[in-house]
């Protein structure tokens, strides 16, 4: 049966109170308000430390947060790991940011050494404790243009053979002139901003990928010109300021 | 004798600086760069030592309180203007106090003291007093981690020789005393300030305080010598020990409210059985806003009030402290604030629609109001020209207009309408 109104979305957010540091919530907010203005109802569902992991989430959703966070919830994230890899292994989208992607990688070496192990949703490791990156960042992608604000003292290492979400071209990105990593559907940036109202294209990637497994159509319409037009608006700015020099003593 | 050099070419490096509109941070470089001792020797000086105000938010407005307090109570008081709170700042500051031997006649200094210096220069400056505001996510690019920020509040607490007053109820700073007594410290004493549960309780996203991952939340109840208990568009009621003190408050807002708490029990600490809670609350009615926290400035007929911000806690606070949707609305925000990410942490519930929309970010700002649905008259990146179409506007039924701004926007705004003079900051 194919729809293209009245479907309920499922995102699941996951620790929206511990890996949310970097304004992630905006990437669900802009996902809900696109899904909500082609015409579909859309369920937001938290899962926080302790709570059981919900059934059947069409699009996953993690952001970035500051290592003591990461360390609070990682006994809560492996004992869910493997009902994770499951999802992704069904082909659900996940849209991961910062130090929430580290986790579902391959895992972190942190700035003392010790080694977090990831999930293994995302093909790449992370080492901290690099020369930090500060700024606006602009990543060319197969969904066009990306930009965002990066700030980060993370180097992410792909696996061989692994894909990049794009090239950079002004910024620090991955620290070797790529950004982020993409698996099947899956997106890991490091790309802050948040990265979702900013980019359009790259939201509109994460839910046709979503409802394609539903078998839901998914285009925007008129309801999504204003949205559309600010964000353009906004990186026109981003990357004509994108060498501001910004204060980071 | 040996300050009168340094003294007289910074003193003549500020009068240039200042000559060409605007303070500067310069002077105070240049006489810490020829004379090392110099602040050193000044501060010496205050009877009452010195007390430091750190925080996320509210270190203008509380040090303001304060100074305005003791000097309720006679004391003549060294203070650095709102936003000097960077070293060579405050090397400034003291340049245009002292005589040119480096006399300064003064009982005591109060500086609010940027968190990322604060460690740094207690050791030039020897605080007897810690007064500690608040944790709240601020500046991430430049600190990194909320958490970094809370300990150099905490490691800089505990090299005062006196005092300690610190906030019951923020997740990191309530644990100063724990981290003393754990040390065996018996200086300094520590004291809290707060606000009633109810009133946290009650407001619409509470304190904004930062959450504390690393450490539990404190079982036993922690007592505050000053607690707000509540507060409206006039003025708070904070009880001070056992009594009750009614204080007008120069901003509006939960936050404001607490910080006059703060600034109480960091005057009652300081002045020990000198403290008059009659004459405390008596300095609060003459008290002018800091720059940009609920000021009204005259514009042309009208008025406008400035609400400022730096950050999402700020931002919050001050929306939530608006007792309406504003009828007019100017947002201002531009490359001053780097990373806009927390916009999406705020809930705008307060604005049912912004008139103009401003710098360079104004595109962003305006890409978030329409995530919720919030209507915006015109946006045009020009602070300038937005400027002029305010006053376009018809005259409010209010009276005034509210500019809500970044610190950047706010002094180039200030200056746009004819309050040129200045508050020096870097």
């Amino acid at each position: 049966m194919s729809s293209s109104s009245a479907h309920s979305v499922s995102i699941l957010e996951l620790y929206p109170e511990h890996l949310e540091s970097s304004g992630e919530r905006g990437n669900v907010t802009a996902l809900r308000a696109r899904l909500e203005r082609a015409g579909h109802q859309v369920d937001v569902v938290q899962h926080t430390i302790g709570r059981r992991l919900p059934k059947d989430p069409d699009i996953v959703v993690i952001g970035n947060g500051p290592v003591s966070a990461v360390r609070a919830v990682y006994a809560d994230l492996m004992e869910n790991a493997q009902a994770l890899r499951s999802l992704a292994d069904d082909g659900v989208p996940f849209f991961a940011v910062g130090a929430g992607a580290e986790l579902l990688g391959g895992g972190i070496t942190l700035a003392d050494g010790t080694v977090l192990a990831g999930v293994g949703i995302f093909p790449f490791s992370a080492r901290r404790g690099v020369p930090r990156q500060v700024g606006y960042i602009v990543v060319e992608s197969a969904q066009g243009t990306v930009v965002g604000f990066e700030d980060n003292a993370s180097e992410w290492n792909l696996d061989s053979g692994a894909v990049p979400l794009g090239v950079v071209t002004s910024g620090g990105g991955n620290g070797n002139g790529r950004e982020g990593v993409i698996a099947g559907s899956s997106i890991a940036t490091q790309t802050k901003g948040p990265i979702l109202p900013l980019n359009p294209s790259l939201s509109d990637a994460v839910i046709r990928a979503a409802l394609e497994r539903r078998d839901v159509a998914y285009a925007p319409s008129a309801a999504h010109a204003e949205l559309d037009r600010l964000a353009a608006k906004s990186r026109e700015v981003i990357v004509a300021n994108v060498k501001s020099v910004f204060t980071t003593i | 004798m040996r300050y009168i050099a340094p003294v007289l070419v910074g003193r003549a490096v500020r009068a240039v600086t200042r000559a060409r509109g605007g303070g500067s941070a310069l002077p105070g470089y240049i006489v810490n760069k020829m004379a090392p001792g110099f602040i050193k020797n000044v501060v010496a000086q205050f009877e009452y030592g010195i007390v430091f105000v750190l925080g996320s938010n509210g270190k203008s407005t509380t040090t303001h309180m304060l100074t305005e307090v003791l000097r309720g109570h006679g004391l003549t008081v060294f203070t650095n203007p709102s936003g000097a709170n960077l070293p060579q700042g405050i090397s400034s500051a003291l340049l245009s106090e002292v005589g040119v031997t480096g006399k300064l006649k003064a009982d005591i200094g109060i500086l609010e003291v940027d968190e990322a210096f604060a460690l740094e220069l207690s050791k030039t400056l020897l605080p007897s007093t810690i007064l500690m505001l608040n944790v709240q996510v601020d500046q991430l690019y430049r600190f990194f981690e909320t958490e970094v920020v809370a300990d150099m509040m905490l490691d800089t607490a505990a090299v005062a020789t006196q005092h300690v007053i610190s906030n019951r109820d923020d997740a990191y700073l309530s644990k100063i005393g724990e981290i003393l007594s754990k040390k065996g410290s018996v200086v300094p004493d520590v004291t809290y300030f707060g606000a009633a549960p109810k009133l946290v309780a009650d407001s619409a996203h509470g304190l904004f305080n930062a959450a504390n991952h690393r450490e539990e939340a404190s079982t036993a109840p922690i007592d505050a010598l000053a607690e707000l208990e509540s507060w409206d568009s006039t003025g708070a009621r904070i009880r001070v020990g056992g009594e009750l003190a009614d204080v007008v408050l120069p901003a509006k807002g939960l936050h404001y409210g607490i910080d006059a708490a703060a600034a109480l029990a960091t005057a009652a600490q300081v002045l020990g059985t000198e403290f008059d809670l009659a004459k405390a609350s008596a300095a609060f009615s003459s008290m002018t806003p800091a720059y940009g926290r609920g000021e009204l400035l005259d514009f042309g007929n009208e008025k406008v009030e400035f609400v400022m911000f730096k950050n999402a806690a700020s931002l919050q606070l001050n929306l939530d402290a608006l007792p309406a949707a504003p009828e007019q609305v100017m947002v201002a925000i531009d490359e001053g604030t780097p990373d806009v990410s927390w916009l999406y942490d705020i809930d705008f519930a307060q604005l049912d629609h912004v008139d103009v929309l401003t710098g360079a970010k104004a595109w962003q700002f305006a890409l978030r109001l329409e995530h919720e649905g919030i209507p915006v008259g015109t946006i045009e990146p020009d602070l300038k020209k937005a400027i002029e179409l305010m006053r376009a506007l018809p005259a409010p039924t209010t009276g005034h207009k509210t500019w809500v701004v970044n610190y950047e926007q706010m002094m180039l705004a200030r200056k746009i309408i004819g309050y040129g003079d200045m508050e020096v900051s870097f």
